[in-house]
């Protein structure tokens, strides 16, 4: 046997990803240099309470941090799942962050995963726990994952800076995943969404939703939007209010945006930066800029929307070694890297090419052949 | 004409391919087969009974669902690799001659000597692989991972041996390939029916073994030393028409079968230490499944090593040509055979070998000294000429650059550049397929004198290229090859090392190293990057820099996965001269978000750090919709117009690989350095259509597959469909529920839909991205490039044992606990222990490990096992390299050739892997009290440490006599002291509680699981490390020590029987307390007063009477004296009539028996009296009844006539 060599990478981009794919993909890794040359070096902390997290699901992995917690050495075990795990996720980003990787993982696990995750559900940052429930999930029932037991719960709200929600995640464990062809976007058909308001005047939410519908009903009539407003302990510890909107088309894509607005904390940089040096922005101008944003979306094209594409791939290089064909609008940064970071676990590479007539990109791989492994043998 | 007649040719008869005799004749025969069972008797076919009809038609349902296997998609296209037929048996069984016989069926050659695998095209469709099993058990292991057929030798004149059975159970483990037997030796028999018996026997015993009916071939005798013709020819005819299962393995790993084997470190290295790692090349068809290069692959009997370069050579024994014909042309007749010495040219990647025998060519031994004397041999033909001018090359570079000018392969210049590059990068070689080709365009562009021109720059260099020079030094001394006994050479030609791309690839490999650039030059720094990545060999990359400002956009997946990914973070090199255009740019909005992000953050952020959020927010971005932008998307709603919406799906549909590039303007092809100008979009919008007809022909063509495709799984009829064919009797049977569609037939047809598609998309792609998104297709002839291999390897290579390297899954090479469900084979003669080494044969992988065997209990838990159960499945935990579930293992404890024994110990399979391992045993620990309050005690020698007693709060305890108890907590000290008045008090008292007092005799036990640990132990055999004929040693079991060192087996006294000597127990008297006496009831007070040594007081006074109780006192003891008086005089008289009646009735009773007596006698002698005919002595007689008592009885019928004799007497 040769004897166990790391997988050297550097810096903590897409770190996530790499630690999934690690795990998933039986490599070992060390990150070197993470935020060497920054003010607050090192690993954060929602990078070492994802680590906790992967401790936690998985069995018999290993890591090691330095003392600076510029490097990492991970050594990945095998995902066992389980029930009644807890997992509280700290208010540095929000639970999408550790959604994320966690619906992967979990799929190729020993058992099912039911997992009760505290901390932020909604931020402006990572996509919100409605987007989860709203598209996410099912562009995994797209890869055959069952829909028994696929499910997110949201018990109570949490927002920045204080967040105080908390959801319960349960998945579902599969053989192997099936393979897509998945290229037809069809047409939207109907325009669904949520809003929320926590510790805040469920007001909010009725403005958010007239400058929505405003902009929809230009182009569709099926538009339904949902007020969802939290009092008492079920809205957290912070007051926030934010949108979540999913376009439905015909042949069953689901392309969302979402946002929330809150107080931030001290160090978050986030696109809002410039708007949120005056004050929080009006619920008008929410509801106006989100629904623009969807409407972004939905003319980039692609099955998923710009926020899914990772996710996506990620599915598309597991599955076994059959040809996957999907149709993403642009590729988004994130998307980029995860391409890279397939290649670079899995050694495998997308045939992407453009279609230049819709604007859209059309990418082809064979799967990896992953299959699950940590499952019993009845 | 008539004269003519003998000898005029007659035409032969030819059926009628065509027209209305072909129609009306196949009419005829389609009505004949049509109502073939109801022309004859028609009652024949009915069934008599419903009963029995019903019990008929579910056996055939019965069988039919048995036939059913799961549908495995089959995702190998193009040719398949040549089936392996292994051809196994005990030794002296004829192995050897039963290859070299087919070898000589198939293509009429002489096989002097088997060795290695030979390969042979057996008919227009199929080649086959020989190859012989090896006899030790390695090598059979081995052998039965890489079997498609496995041909079993038997001796018939001696019977089957142990060998059979050992390779048929490794071969059921690892996946069961299709197996024929051969009986062998069968011209000893001399007695015909003898032979017939033993024929019969050994068939049964074989059936048993695989199933009824297995295939089992006589080869009857020799003749001239080989096997009967025919026999041979029937054989072959078996082999050629075998159908192959897929195993669920072999389906998912890729494997290759080295036929043949290259040692290519270079001979100084060897030179200046012969225990050097070496670099090997093996050579193979690549079987199972695609092979990516970046798989990692093991050696059987080696180890895993990382392929250092694969390439794709071409086939050497290809099929023929598909033309319609009936067989094989002689010269389609193949045969390769490398190892076997046989073929004299052999074509590698870079080099052709010549083999000529030594024999043949007395000049290749002869240095320079008497090069003359060859000279003036037989006359001097080409190719030894050639020869010559080869062996003249390797004394010097600058000679050998001269002789450059000879230049036969003019495309396989580069390649020993390449070998420099993979020592330094293994990138470039990611990118070797893109490389080859430019260079060799660029080859061809230079100039002669380019070689001149490169060759003085490095004399300049002299100091920077000394180790280039040093490289090619070895690159030309490598030319001469002593292998197996065989001289070899190297045919390398001249100029195949060029300095041009030596330079390049070292500036390459600076510019690659300091990539600290400062952010300011970041343009220049990238483009010099992509210059120097892209271009270190070829002229056109100059330029690419500025075609990047002339807005040349490379290709998306260039853009994604960049030209080199050596360095892990993937560093962005994406070209910065598309930015300024974001009108049909759009595209490249990844690239300029970088830059955003860059600018967001202020500082001069590395992109290594960047924040990992999938959401890219455009919130910012997001502007006013106008309503022309409203009317740009109302298409996309379902309130839009439908047909656009349908035609944009449509349209990308169509859109191919090729075509997109036109949409963006020009694009130049690089390699082949041709510009094309844009179409106009009108044009463009004409060729779309156009291409959407063709998608659609394309569709069409795809749905008609898998129509087919959907018809040969319902009707397994088409031949196309090998598989289909073979169950095609099955299916018969069951013809009329498969036309309903079934889960099966639907599994079946999705999988075949499925493998429609995948071939219709790989079609779509060129070769480079083809073979990058798929790898190596299997089927496809491969070289592997191995570096640092242990020189063992090459040391103790031996032929007669293929090399099997196997391709390593994702997690494979992790190690880990496995669960394995494990059974004792049933003829391996001892159990097993737990914790004694085993050797075990999972995957492609053989180790040798430490199970921990273990049952799961009721409630689930998972109790060790000290010893395998006789005839149970038990669980078996071992660490190893991890093998997926349901992976068959077999394991071995003895390698040994010469033990008669069976060797095969075990066999088991994956369930799991586990890495906390779940295994508990039982536990007991005992204590002693040392202090006993109440209910509370105290108790000693339990546990060594209050810690210990922590970890325990609460563990149920309890004592000999059967008192329950618990563990409270570790005893305070001051009670110690309080206890022990003196000594120090101990470490590890736990205070304990009962359900009732203890007794300090009493002896405390707690009773508990602990997990046992599973020693983190395995060895990997490197059997191919060490000479064949040596017995890998590992580690040894317990038992093998302690018989090497003569060790006794240590006894544990406690556990040994021996007799049981109680002392009688002395109990205290039983005291009852004064409160409890005072409240017991006066019958259940104890009433045993205590003597006294005084008398009592009513004792000790004196009694003095008046007269008158004087009298009375007198007056009642006369009375008494009366009275004891008569009661003896009338015990007297009793006495006399008892004894007077007694006598009587003595004398009565002997009346009564003589009476009796008297009775019987009577009684007995009549009896005797009718039993006897004859009248005969008495004494006679008496004797007679006794011994001849069954004659009594035979004779009983004359009754009557012994009556009357005895009335006369």
């Amino acid at each position: 046997m040769v004897k166990k060599d790391y997988k050297r990478l550097k810096g903590c981009q897409s770190f996530r990803q790499r630690l999934v794919l690690a795990t998933l993909s039986g490599t070992s890794i060390i990150i070197e240099d993470i935020r060497v040359d920054e003010t607050f070096p090192g690993l954060l902390k929602h990078e070492v309470s994802f680590l906790r997290l992967l401790e936690k699901i998985c069995d018999g992995c290993y890591v090691e941090i330095n003392e600076a917690a510029t490097k990492l050495k991970y050594k990945p075990g095998i995902v066992m799942g389980g029930k009644n795990l807890a997992h509280d996720c700290g208010v540095s980003r929000s639970i999408g962050y550790f959604l994320e990787p966690l619906l992967v993982l979990a799929l190729f696990g020993k058992k099912a995963l039911e997992i009760r995750l505290k901390g932020i559900t909604n931020d402006s940052k990572d996509p919100s726990v409605d987007t989860f429930r709203s598209t996410t999930l099912h562009v995994l029932k797209r890869f055959g994952v069952p829909s028994e037991g696929l499910d997110l719960k949201l018990e109570s709200r949490g927002v920045p800076p204080d967040g105080g929600g908390e959801v319960v995640l349960s998945m579902p464990i599969v053989q192997s995943l099936t393979a897509v062809s998945w290229t037809d976007e069809g047409m939207v058909k109907r325009i669904r969404g949520v809003t929320f308001s926590a510790r805040v005047s469920s007001q909010f939410e009725h403005s958010m939703i007239h400058s929505a519908r405003g902009i929809f009903n230009r182009l569709l009539p099926d538009v339904h939007i949902f007020t969802d407003h939290k009092a008492g302990p079920q809205a957290g510890k912070s007051p926030g209010y934010g949108i979540s909107l999913v376009a439905e088309t015909t042949s069953g894509c689901f392309i969302s945006v979402d946002t929330a607005v809150s107080r931030d904390h001290a160090e978050e940089t986030s696109d809002f930066t410039d708007d949120e040096k005056k004050g929080l922005i009006p619920p008008e101008d929410v509801g106006q800029q989100t629904a623009y944003a969807l409407l972004q979306e939905i003319q980039q094209g692609g099955v998923v929307d710009s926020t899914h594409q990772g996710l996506l791939f990620l599915l598309c290089a597991l599955c076994p070694q059959d040809f996957s064909k999907i149709r993403v609008g642009q590729l988004s940064q994130h998307g980029i890297e995860t391409l890279r970071n397939i290649s670079e676990f899995l050694d495998l590479k997308f045939v992407i090419k453009p279609d230049p007539k819709t604007h859209t990109v059309i990418l082809k791989c064979i799967g990896s052949g992953l299959k699950n492994l940590s499952r019993k043998l009845s | 004409m008539a004269v003519n007649d003998a000898d005029q040719s007659h035409k032969p008869h030819r059926s009628r391919q065509s027209g209305a005799k072909k129609a009306k004749s196949e009419k005829k025969k389609k009505q004949e087969v049509g109502d073939d069972s109801r022309k004859q008797n028609p009652k024949a076919f009915a069934f008599a009974s419903s009963a029995k009809a019903k019990r008929l038609q579910s056996r055939a349902v019965e069988k039919e669902q048995r036939r059913l296997h799961v549908p495995i998609i089959d995702r190998s296209n193009g040719e398949p690799a040549p089936y392996v037929v292994v051809v196994q048996g005990p030794p002296k069984v004829g192995k050897s001659l039963l290859i070299k016989s087919l070898v000589k069926h198939y293509t009429k050659q002489n096989l002097p000597d088997v060795r290695g695998p030979i390969t042979i095209v057996s008919g227009k469709q199929r080649r086959l692989q020989f190859v012989e099993c090896p006899n030790d058990i390695n090598g059979m292991i081995d052998a039965a991972k890489f079997a498609d057929l496995a041909l079993l030798l038997i001796d018939g004149s001696y019977g089957f041996e142990v060998e059979t059975f050992e390779f048929l159970n490794i071969l059921q483990v690892h996946g069961f390939p299709k197996v024929m037997g051969v009986l062998t030796h069968l011209d000893k028999f001399k007695d015909a029916k003898k032979l017939k018996k033993t024929k019969q026997r050994l068939k049964h015993r074989f059936w048993t073994e695989i199933y009824d009916g297995a295939k089992l071939f006589y080869l009857s005798g020799l003749i001239h030393g080989k096997y009967l013709k025919r026999e041979v020819h029937n054989l072959a005819r078996f082999i050629s028409v075998m159908k192959f299962h897929p195993l669920s393995w072999r389906t998912s790993h890729p494997y290759i079968l080295v036929d043949r084997f290259e040692d290519i470190t270079s001979p100084e290295r060897v030179e200046e230490n012969k225990k050097c790692d070496r670099k090997v090349t093996l050579y193979g068809y690549l079987r199972g499944c695609n092979l990516k290069r970046g798989n990692k692959v093991h050696i059987a009997g080696v180890g895993d090593h990382s392929l250092a370069a694969i390439t794709l050579l071409p086939d050497p024994c290809p099929l023929p040509s598909a033309a319609k014909k009936k067989g094989l042309r002689d010269k389609e007749k193949l045969f390769y055979a490398p190892m076997s010495g046989l073929g004299d040219l052999l074509y590698d990647k870079d080099a052709v070998y010549i083999n000529i025998n030594d024999h043949f060519v007395q000049f290749s031994k002869v240095d320079d000294e008497n090069s003359s004397m060859a000279g003036k041999g037989k006359g001097r033909d080409v190719g030894e000429a050639l020869v010559r001018s080869l062996q003249n090359t390797k004394y010097s570079i600058n000679e050998k650059l001269e002789n450059s000018t000879i230049n036969l392969f003019s495309q396989k210049l580069n390649v020993s550049s390449e070998a420099l590059h993979d020592a330094q990068s293994r990138n470039i070689e990611n990118n070797e397929m893109d490389m080859d080709g430019s260079e060799s365009d660029q080859d061809e562009a230079v100039p002669p004198n380019a070689i001149t021109d490169s060759e003085t720059s490095g004399s300049e260099e002299d100091s920077d290229t000394r180790d280039d020079k040093a490289a090619i030094g070895d690159h030309l001394n490598e030319c001469i090859e002593f292998h197996g006994g065989r001289r070899r050479r190297r045919a390398v030609f001249g100029n195949d090392v060029d300095q041009n791309d030596l330079k390049g690839s070292y500036e390459e490999d600076g510019a690659i190293s300091d990539d600290a650039a400062s952010s300011d030059s970041e343009f220049s720094e990238e483009s010099d990057d992509d210059e120097d990545d892209v271009g270190d060999v070829s002229k056109w990359k100059e330029f690419l820099a500025e075609r990047a400002i002339l807005r040349h956009t490379p290709s998306l997946m260039q853009l994604v996965y960049g030209k080199s990914t050596g360095n892990s973070t993937s560093v962005k090199k994406e070209d910065d001269g598309s930015e300024d255009e974001e009108s049909e740019g759009e595209f490249f909005k990844p690239k300029e978000e970088v830059r955003k992000q860059k600018m967001r953050g202020g500082l001069d952020v590395e992109n290594v750090n960047t924040e990992d959020c999938s959401k890219t927010t455009k919130f910012v971005a997001v502007k006013r919709w106008e309503d022309k932008d409203f009317e740009q998307i109302r298409d996309r709603f379902v309130t839009g117009d439908w047909s656009k919406a349908a035609l944009r799906n449509q349209v990308s549909e169509a859109t191919t690989g090729d075509k997109f590039d036109a949409v963006y303007g020009d694009f130049e092809d690089l390699e082949a350095g041709e510009k094309y100008e844009g179409h106009q979009t009108d044009s463009e919008v004409a060729k779309m259509a156009q291409k959407g007809e063709d998608l659609e022909a394309e569709e069409r063509r795809l749905k008609k597959l898998a129509l087919r495709a959907k018809f040969d799984a319902q009707y397994d009829s088409s031949a196309s469909s090998d598989e289909e064919a073979s169950n095609r009797n099955g299916a018969k049977l069951q013809r009329g529920q498969a036309n309903e569609s079934s889960y099966f037939d639907k599994l079946k047809e999705e999988i075949e839909l499925r493998k429609q598609m995948n071939i219709a998309e790989l079609n779509d792609l060129d070769e480079a991205t083809r073979l990058e998104i798929e790898g190596f297709q299997t089927g496809s002839y491969l070289r592997l490039e191995v570096h640092d291999v242990p020189y063992e390897m090459v040391e103790y290579f031996d032929p007669y044992h293929p090399i099997l390297v196997g391709g390593i899954g994702l997690a494979e090479e992790n190690v880990g606990y496995m669960q394995a469900r494990f059974k004792r084979h049933r003829w391996h003669k001892k159990v097993l222990k737990t914790r004694d080494p085993i050797i075990v044969s999972a995957g492609w992988r053989r180790y040798q490990t430490t199970p921990v065997y273990a049952i799961e209990d009721r409630n689930g838990r998972h109790r060790m096992l000290k010893y395998t159960p006789e005839h149970m499945h038990c669980l078996a935990m071992f660490w190893g390299p991890l093998a997926p579930p349901n992976t068959g293992i077999v394991a071995v404890q003895n390698l040994l050739n010469n033990q008669e024994s069976f060797r095969i110990t075990a066999t088991a399979v994956v369930l799991e892997f586990n890495h906390a391992a779940g295994i508990v045993k039982k536990i007991k620990l005992v204590g002693h009290p040392c202090k006993i309050f109440k209910k509370t005690a105290l108790i000693k020698d339990m546990f060594t440490s209050d810690l210990e007693v922590a970890r325990f709060e609460g563990a149920a305890i309890r004592t000999v006599s059967g008192i329950r108890g618990q563990v409270k907590k570790a005893a305070k000290e001051d009670i110690l002291k309080q206890s022990k008045n003196g000594g120090l008090p101990k470490e590890g008292i736990a205070r304990c509680t009962f359900e009732d007092k203890i007794l300090m005799s009493d002896i405390v036990f707690l009773r508990a699981w602990t997990q046992v640990e599973v020693p983190q132990f395995f060895n990997p055999l490197t059997t191919a490390l060490q000479p064949r004929q040596k017995t890998w040693q590992g580690m040894k079991t317990v038992a093998e020590l302690r018989k090497d060192y003569n060790l006794p087996v240590p006894v544990n006294k406690d556990s040994l029987y021996k007799k049981i000597e109680r002392m009688p127990r002395k109990f205290n008297p039983l005291v009852i307390p004064k409160s409890l006496q005072e409240a017991l009831p006066f019958a259940s007070k104890p009433k045993d007063i205590p003597s006294r040594k005084r008398r009592s007081f009513a004792e000790r006074r004196a009694v003095v009477r008046d007269t008158h109780e004087r009298k009375v006192h007198a007056l009642v003891q006369q009375l008494q004296l009366i009275r004891n008086e008569k009661l003896k005089k009338r015990k007297l008289k009793e006495e006399e009539k008892r004894k007077e009646h007694e006598a009587e009735r003595a004398k009565d009773e002997q009346l009564l028996r003589k009476r009796q007596r008297e009775e019987r006698r009577e009684r007995y002698r009549e009896k005797g009296l009718v039993r006897w005919r004859h009248p005969t002595k008495k004494g006679d007689k008496r004797k007679q009844s006794s011994s001849n008592i069954w004659k009594t009885v035979t004779l009983g019928h004359s009754d009557g006539a012994n009556k009357r004799l005895t009335s006369s007497d």
